[in-house]
């Protein structure tokens, strides 16, 4: 129950920091404010998505983080020519990364790849 | 009178009628919305599967999904309880990595002039990544929606989601560990938000944005309690808005 309880309080909090400023009753921020908000959206995207791809597991590594950023390009590419069809921009990543993962540890186990 | 006769031999004698289906927001929304939850589903059955494995009983792991509705908040809060953290760090870390939501609110709150105040207080819960996504991207479109066109668009996109989240969570946690073993879905979560990101990057400030955010959270990922994250944001924000400012100024 305190389990439960610690999530309601993330709960509310979470509520809290997503309401502050749509009920806010001027919601016209400043202009300095106004400027910097278009560049909100791909900053905490950008800061959550490249440290995902380039450390996968906390750590730069061949045999990790090659096959993710291949994966990332691959669905990158996918997006962009396939008139931007996220189900085959997301599946086509995940399979690229399963085929590069499996494909640098065959290697590594002939004793071809970089460990 | 007669071009009205030749034109209902071409169109549907009948308008439709005006149910909510049939409103051309909510239709737009559905569509945006569909290929954004197929998207989903690998990472959210994955994050259900990691929330069913865990020493919290399921029902209560699973709550995460209703009370935050937020994956990498709900991931972090439940694994920081199953290793036995203290209440209060775990309340700080989620909150920390769910900072960001402060900023959606910010940069959301002007495209909701016209709404109710109800409206808004109800907004703020669905307010997640993948419906802030479609939002504003919509929002800041070269559209011109209406205050109830926007409204409508944006509950479409998360009353729709939210369901969506909640079952595939929810399957997560009931097909439990069958899941990670015979399909790895690591990557599920961080392509998704690739996904969310790629529409977004429409000018090269953007694309600066998104550059130096991500290297600076890269190089701040030792900090802990997912402080890289809120310094990779600020440097992101800062490096868009001054390249923004020095493109504006050359071509005024």
């Amino acid at each position: 129950m305190a389990d439960l309880l610690t999530l309601v309080v993330i709960g509310l909090g979470t509520y809290a920091l997503r309401a502050a400023f749509l009920v806010m009753a001027h919601r016209t921020p400043p202009a300095p404010v106004t400027r910097l908000l278009p560049y909100v959206g791909p900053a905490v995207l950008g800061a959550i998505v490249v440290p995902a791809f380039v450390a996968p597991h906390g750590a730069i590594a061949f045999a990790q983080t090659a096959p993710a950023l291949l994966a990332a390009a691959a669905a990158w590419l996918a997006w962009r020519y396939v008139k931007r069809n996220l189900p085959i921009a997301l599946f086509g990543g995940l399979a690229v990364w399963w085929l590069s993962s499996w494909a640098i540890s065959a290697a590594g186990g002939l004793g071809l790849g970089p460990s | 009178m007669t071009s009205d006769s030749v034109t209902t031999t071409r169109t549907p004698p009948l308008s439709p009628p005006r149910t909510a289906l049939a409103d051309p927001a909510v239709g737009r929304a559905l569509r945006d919305t569909l290929p954004v939850v197929l998207a989903y589903a690998p990472f959210g059955l994955a994050l259900g599967a990691t929330l069913g494995a865990t020493h919290l009983p399921a029902w209560i792991a699973w709550a995460s999904s209703p009370l935050m509705f937020g994956g990498a908040a709900q991931l972090l809060a439940v694994q920081m309880l199953d290793g036995g953290a203290r209440a209060v760090l775990v309340v700080l870390g989620a909150l920390v990595v769910n900072a960001r939501l402060l900023l959606y609110s910010a940069a959301i709150a002007p495209h909701t002039t016209g709404w109710r105040a109800r409206w808004r207080w109800l907004a703020a819960y669905l307010l997640a990544d993948p419906v802030y996504a479609l939002t504003i991207t919509r929002f800041t479109g070269d559209h011109d929606d209406g205050p109830r066109e926007r409204l409508r668009y944006f509950f479409t996109v998360g009353v729709a989601f939210w369901p969506a989240w909640l079952g595939l969570t929810g399957a997560g946690v009931l097909l439990g560990g069958a899941l990670p073993a015979s399909l790895p879905l690591g990557l599920a979560a961080p392509l998704t938000f690739l996904l969310l990101l790629l529409p977004m990057l429409s000018s090269r400030p953007a694309y600066a944005a998104a550059v130096t955010g991500g290297l600076v959270a890269v190089a701040a990922s030792g900090l802990p309690l997912g402080l890289g994250l809120l310094a990779g944001a600020a440097a992101g924000i800062a490096a868009g808005a001054a390249m923004g400012g020095r493109l504006a100024g050359s071509r005024g």
